[in-house]
């Protein structure tokens, strides 16, 4: 097999179970929780470590902004062996009962971007694997780790739907809040869906970098590093434990 | 009519404290009366319409069951008046048209997430708002197939709104309609589902669903000649849900 058209990986470069982050430095970040890892590609915005954690082979590729690209990465990761991927990302909070920055399990999203609708039809629902989502719940809990479990309201626009849009934003997101849809950012439906379809695991840990009711109380960065760190933490133990699911202990 | 005075449901004519915390809502009415029977004891609550109520305890646990009859419109009206009442968990236990070669009659199916093919949710939220089960009341769910010893698989299934366009009984080739989604790995082919889902999650309300593959179109087993067993252990797996999510302290 050739290698990969966009994220030049080969059958072998990864582990089961890849981390899927947005940032493109973030995949550094992260990879540098594993026990080791070592940078086995960087083509355009994919930058791909695989390294170990806990005796099981674990890898993040980080896909860029959006839908387009993290459905790009999706297929071709599937391609070369990947079983679980897992986003590990940030959005903005819509609701105003959870602390600021929060941490959460994304049990399913709203496909609010065009790619779910070019790939699928009308209604096909974006839910996180069920396996995914209990095994970061009980993580986060073995961690003592507070985390919300609850939906994401995926889209495409950037400066439409978040804090820096000139438009009315609340207007804009009052059927999500309403219906409680927890937090805003890009790609959970897309990993969610695309996964159901191929056939692997799809989860998502994002936190929050602010209210899109309160604009002005973002969290600090200090705040982010941390969180995004104990998003990265859950993820890990969230692969021991499928790893564990799958192949026994 | 004022909606915040506790007042007897338009529909499903019970009052709030008239029906347990956790309710069972088959699409027919006469299963109900097989609740009744694999309860310890079991009580007429009330009937109208389509709409028929029955209370009672198993290992003294209370679990209510509630027929919706069949079809997202009635299913839409159960389910909000559900809500008004208090109820905190809403599980369907039904039947449907299983699609995937290696399901067989007899199957349970714990549904993960629905297809909104339907049209009434539409009218609640946008067609991007996904239908998702509520992740405990699926753990709940295997936790009781596994303690009866009964085959389930876990996954998607599609909610439509015309039984005869995709059933065994349908006018034309309903196979090569179907086709597209056992392709994408749906499960099963039913008319309630994402209805009580839609409506309840976007409440903020636990929502589940279990079925029985009564009608396997691709795999094994048309016309079961065990159906009426194979019922009885849909709605065992329902009452057995209930039990979990009391011991789980969510009722």
């Amino acid at each position: 097999m050739e290698k990969q058209h966009h994220i030049q990986l080969l059958p072998g470069d990864i582990g089961e179970t890849v981390f899927l982050p947005g940032d493109v430095s973030r995949a550094k970040i992260i990879a540098d929780h594993f026990d080791s890892a070592e940078l086995v590609a960087s083509s355009r915005q994919y930058n791909t470590f695989t390294g170990m954690y806990k005796g099981v082979k674990v890898s993040v590729t980080s896909t860029g902004i959006g839908s387009a690209a993290a459905a790009i990465a999706i297929e071709e990761l599937v391609k070369v062996g990947a079983k679980n991927l897992i986003r590990i990302g940030t959005g903005g909070m819509m609701q105003t009962w959870l602390p600021n920055p929060a941490i959460l399990v994304i049990t399913g999203a709203v496909c609010g971007d065009g790619l779910t609708r070019e790939y699928f039809p009308k209604g096909f629902p974006a839910v996180a694997d069920f396996h995914t989502v209990e095994s970061m719940l009980a993580s986060a809990e073995e961690l003592g780790i507070e985390v919300h479990a609850g939906y994401e309201w995926s889209h495409d626009a950037f400066y439409a739907g978040s804090t820096l849009s000139k438009l009315n934003i609340l207007e804009i997101e009052k059927p999500w809040i309403d219906a409680g849809v927890l937090i805003a950012s890009q790609e959970a439906s897309t990993v969610l869906t695309l996964a159901t379809a191929r056939k692997v695991r799809g989860g998502v840990i994002l936190a929050s970098a602010g209210c899109h009711q309160y604009p002005d109380k973002g969290a600090t960065p200090e705040e982010m590093v941390m969180a995004i760190s104990n998003a990265t933490k859950i993820s890990l133990e969230t692969a021991v434990k499928l790893h564990a699911l799958d192949h026994g202990k | 009519m004022n909606q915040e005075t506790p007042h007897r449901q338009h529909h499903i004519n019970l009052l709030p404290g008239e029906a347990a915390p956790t309710i069972l809502v088959p699409g027919d009415p006469g299963r109900v009366k097989l609740f009744a029977e694999l309860m310890d004891e079991a009580w007429k609550v009330t009937e109208k319409r389509e709409y028929i109520t029955y209370t009672g305890k198993k290992d003294g646990v209370l679990i209510s069951c509630t027929s919706s009859g069949l079809g997202p419109s009635p299913t839409a009206i159960g389910v909000e008046e559900f809500i008004r009442i208090g109820t905190k968990n809403i599980i369907r236990v039904g039947t449907c048209g299983a699609l995937q070669p290696f399901m067989k009659a007899g199957d349970i199916i714990i549904v993960t997430g629905a297809v909104r093919g339907e049209r009434c949710t539409e009218e609640f939220i946008s067609i991007d708002y996904p239908a998702i089960a509520d992740y405990r009341i699926v753990r709940a769910s295997i936790d009781a197939c596994e303690r009866l010893g009964l085959t389930y698989h876990l996954g998607l299934v599609r909610t439509h709104d015309a039984f005869y366009l995709e059933s065994p009984w349908a006018h034309g080739d309903y196979k090569a309609r179907l086709q597209k989604w056992v392709d994408l790995g749906v499960l099963a082919v039913e008319n309630e589902c994402a209805t009580m889902l839609v409506v309840a999650s976007m409440q903020g309300v636990r929502a589940g669903t279990i079925l029985l593959s009564s009608d396997p179109i691709f795999g094994e087993g048309e016309n079961d000649p065990d159906l009426e067993k194979h019922k009885r252990d849909l709605v065992r797996v329902g009452i057995e849900t209930a039990k979990i999510l009391h011991e789980m302290g969510l009722d």
